[in-house]
């Protein structure tokens, strides 16, 4: 192992070994509130890792070109960095109920671990083997407080993502007889033939449902942010030929139906878990749409923004009482909690995708390309979907503004909680008002 | 410069409601509303402000620029603006939350003015969209009966009109390469693509305009809203559609506009003469007030979309004498309702007991139907006589409204003010007095020397006709 080796695996090494320390640390009854926060700790020390090592001078991949370290790879690794952050100082900041374990904390970083793995990935094989290692503990997070309670909830979560796995792994051996290589640079090379289109499908299949039986919940971000920059590097490696249209028509595909159903299907859903899902399916919506025109920077632009979003709504979720909060709990929150609706107000506006908020940057530049792509029929539908999830994700705050009920119980103090929405809806409006920066940064994603 | 200032003096005032230091807010947003006023009076009436529009590098790889800059048109407007957010905001005494209000009101002033000087059709689409932001919230939270149900319509509505829009601008700028509304509007589109594009820009300011027929959520927000806003929201933000289908849709398509222009004159001189017809029905000093502005502002945009010099003129003048008048309507149905417990017309005869509310509320309407010597006279005659030029039978519908708004500025004063008298009531406060004085000033002034205003339309809209042929 060279040194270059050693720093296109850096992210995921600190993540991994702080997920022993936090494993070993737990077994000795350590409180899993300062569990969270040194893994919180952990991984700004992966985020400063990634971005102080930078990318490689002449863009070439570590490990024989299986392992990436570009600006693609350093950019991914930051947002997972500090999703997981985000992640774990909202749990840290919850009641002791809702906190759950310190082994839970090696858990999430365990699967950090594996999506910077993943996001780096430039060969099929490593990217089964990050993809595995983020998801796997994922869904036993998942599973968790299904088990105590002895329903089939767990097992549900093990067998969909085992078999998404599987099906992604399927699609990896086709591509391998097809080309005869499991390098991504290999894999550039392939012909139209049938073989080679069905490993595509079959691996874009098998992530894609990783994302979508992902559940609402904290683990889920890093799925999602992890899987999509996965997706992403791997369509660029291989759009090339005749094959590129076939992305480009997936992907819009995709996109088309992720903003129309989650449009359609959120006006009249009240469980805040679900709302919450839907929003997250219309923003990958967004993503896939600015991945349909092959532009990576507005994809890596419209993945922070959903990160930023995600971090916010989560850390409001994780005040709620309720196991599956309804919209009728959010009642008397704004006399109750004035600032966590402050901030739910802008998340809401960013999934609405209004200005200020960066939501609608994010928007408009995945319309941009899209219409540059020759794709104007998916602007014109996302942008009608708009309209329908306004009314949406209006209602949550309409909900926040009633009277409540009698029987409530007023929501916990949650100061983590609510710094954490606040920051994040912070960051949400000023990349809004100056998006210079971040632009600048997403600009730099190249594979 | 007074681009850039229109622009921060709102936004400092408003961070400066938003924080919790001493002084109170209601002040700080009745300077910021005159400081406005002031500037854009002074660039008016003198030459500096027309300069070349500034440009700021925003959103690179998207297009998008910092590109602001004024005409005759939005200074004037600017000018209406800021007289209008002082009068809501003098108005706004005793709200609730009075920082949170204040802070949204003065955001809300900020997004007009971004609207009015936004020269990027993404920095204008973006001010435009977040205008509904800080309008939507100030309804919904400090409204009257039923004032969520009007938010989510009014809302819904407006963001359907922007939809489009925004498929629209992407479309467009994509396609040329730019989003700065100079070179687009260098840029020939064929007559097919224009006409296209123009009816998608024209859904989003038809709708908020509001063009007969796509005024379904303006009589329950009128109703609705907490009177400030309601003078806003008719004042000046109804205003902005009329800015912009005269300073994007016809630069930007002229050749379309000139095709869809026969179409959108039927549905304004219809929409005006329907207006009026049903303002003479209402029995709500707020609905009657809303279905009279359906009226005027149709009158407005006939004016624009007759596209000569007298109707542009016309059309700006107009603006003017509208946004003055509503506010009045509205300060004074407010006296009203403060009086005899309701917006409803009341058991009538309040003449002997409240005289100079009398008398204003009668110079109100009388500057609303465009009695000369006030300033609804000369906008009026404007776009009439332009009509007529255009189109005799179209000139003789628009009359009709003249005709049938007299109908129902009398029938109202009858309604409220004459016949037996009542022992309720007591005259307008001096407070009061010292809001609307200012107003009646103005509306007196433009009504005189319409020519102080028109001249400045004159000097400073170029003539968009001459591109359109």
């Amino acid at each position: 192992m060279t040194d270059a080796d050693l720093a296109a695996v850096a992210p995921p090494l600190i993540f991994a070994a702080s997920a022993v320390v936090a494993g070993l640390l737990s077994a000795v009854r350590v409180g899993a509130r300062v569990l969270g926060w040194f893994g919180a700790a952990a991984s700004i020390a992966a985020v400063a890792a990634a971005v102080v090592i930078g990318p490689s001078a002449d863009g070439a991949a570590a490990f024989g070109g299986t392992v990436a370290r570009d600006g693609a790879s350093v950019f991914f690794a930051a947002l997972v960095g500090i999703v997981v952050a985000g992640s774990l100082v909202v749990a840290a900041g919850a009641p002791r109920s809702a906190r759950g374990s310190g082994s839970e904390v090696a858990l999430v970083l365990f699967s950090a671990s594996g999506a910077t793995l993943a996001v780096a990935a430039a060969d099929l094989l490593v990217l089964f083997v990050g993809i595995a290692l983020l998801t796997v503990p994922a869904h036993a997070l998942t599973a968790r407080p299904h088990a105590h309670r002895g329903d089939d909830g767990a097992v549900r979560h093990v067998l969909l993502g085992a078999t998404s796995s599987a099906v992604a792994l399927y699609g990896m051996a086709l591509l391998y007889a097809a080309t005869g290589e499991t390098a991504y640079a290999g894999l550039g090379r392939a012909t139209h033939n049938p073989l080679y289109l069905a490993g595509i499908g079959l691996t874009l299949a098998g992530l894609v449902f990783h994302l979508v039986i992902a559940p609402a919940n904290r683990s889920s971000m890093v799925v999602n942010v992890a899987t999509v920059a996965a997706l992403l590097r791997l369509v660029a490696a291989t759009r090339s030929g005749e094959v590129a249209v076939d992305w480009e028509v997936s992907f819009a595909a995709l996109a088309a139906l992720a903003v129309a159903v989650a449009g359609l299907a959120a006006i009249a859903e009240r469980r805040m878990n679900w709302l919450i899902a839907y929003a997250t399916i219309a923003q990958l919506g967004y993503v896939a749409a600015a991945a349909a025109g092959s532009a990576v920077p507005a994809a890596a632009f419209a993945l922070s923004v959903y990160a930023a979003q995600a971090v916010g709504l989560f850390a409001v979720r994780a005040m709620l009482r309720h196991e599956e909060p309804a919209l009728e709990d959010l009642r008397g929150l704004a006399r109750q909690r004035p600032l966590l609706v402050l901030a739910l107000g802008i998340l809401v506006l960013g999934l609405i995708g209004l200005p200020p908020t960066a939501g609608f940057l994010a928007r408009l530049y995945a319309f941009e390309v899209a219409v540059r792509a020759q794709l104007l029929w998916l602007v014109v539908l996302g942008s009608l979907a708009t309209v329908a999830s306004a009314a949406s994700y209006v209602r949550i705050l309409l909900a926040c503004f009633g009277s409540p009920r009698l029987d409530a119980v007023a929501p916990p103090r949650g100061r983590i909680s609510t710094a954490t929405a606040l920051v994040a809806a912070l960051a949400l409006v000023v990349a809004g008002i100056v998006p210079g920066p971040l632009l600048e940064a997403t600009g730099a994603v190249r594979f | 410069m007074i681009a850039a200032d229109v622009l921060v003096i709102p936004l400092i005032v408003a961070m400066a409601c938003a924080l919790p230091i001493g002084g109170s807010a209601r002040q700080l947003a009745v300077l910021a509303g005159l400081l406005t006023a002031a500037t854009a009076g002074a660039a008016a009436w003198s030459d500096i402000g027309t300069a070349s529009p500034q440009s700021y590098v925003w959103a690179g790889p998207l297009g998008a620029q910092l590109a602001i800059g004024v005409d005759g048109f939005s200074i004037a407007l600017l000018m209406l603006s800021g007289v209008v957010f002082a009068v809501g905001a003098a108005a706004s005494g005793g709200v609730r939350m009075p920082r949170a209000y204040f802070a949204l009101w003065s955001l809300l002033q900020a997004t007009v003015a971004g609207v009015l000087v936004a020269r990027d059709l993404i920095l204008f689409f973006a001010c435009w969209e977040a205008l509904l932001v800080p309008l939507s919230l100030l309804m919904w939270h400090w409204g009257g009966a039923g004032r969520r149900a009007a938010a989510l319509r009014l809302l819904v509505y407006w963001m359907t009109g922007s939809a489009l829009l925004l498929i629209g601008i992407v479309a467009f700028g994509v396609g040329a390469r730019t989003f700065s509304i100079a070179d687009l509007s260098a840029y020939r589109l064929a007559e097919g693509s224009q006409v296209i594009l123009a009816l998608l820009f024209l859904a989003a300011f038809a709708v908020r305009l509001p063009l007969f027929p796509f005024h379904v959520w303006l009589s329950r927000a009128y109703a609705t809203a907490p009177v400030p806003l309601a003078i806003v929201l008719a004042g000046i933000v109804s205003k902005t559609a009329i800015y912009a289908i005269a300073r994007i849709c016809f630069p930007l398509f002229p050749r379309g506009m000139v095709d869809l222009t026969p179409y959108l004159i039927g549905l304004a001189a219809v929409g005006s003469l329907y207006g009026a017809v049903l303002a003479t029905r209402q029995r709500d000093t707020r609905t009657f007030i809303a279905y009279a502005s359906l009226s005027q502002l149709d009158l407005i945009a006939l004016g624009v979309f007759v596209s000569t010099a007298d109707g542009q003129q016309g059309a700006l003048i107009g603006s003017l004498s509208h946004g003055l008048v509503v506010a009045m309507l509205f300060l004074l149905a407010t006296s009203l309702a403060r009086r005899i417990g309701s917006f409803d017309f009341g058991p009538g005869g309040l003449a002997p007991r409240a005289p100079i509310l009398t008398s204003l509320f009668g110079f109100a309407i009388l500057a609303a139907i465009g009695v000369p010597g006030t300033s609804g006279a000369p906008g009026e005659l404007l776009i009439l006589a332009a009509t007529f030029t255009r189109s005799p039978a179209i000139g003789l519908l628009a009359t009709l409204v003249v005709v049938v708004s007299a109908a129902y500025g009398l029938g109202l004063l009858r309604a409220v003010f004459f016949g037996p008298s009542t022992e309720r009531g007591s005259d307008v406060s001096w407070r009061e007095r010292a809001v609307i004085l200012p107003l009646l000033v103005l509306v007196v002034a433009i009504g005189v020397v319409p020519r102080a205003v028109g001249d400045l339309a004159d000097r400073r809209i170029p003539a968009l006709t001459e591109r359109a042929r």
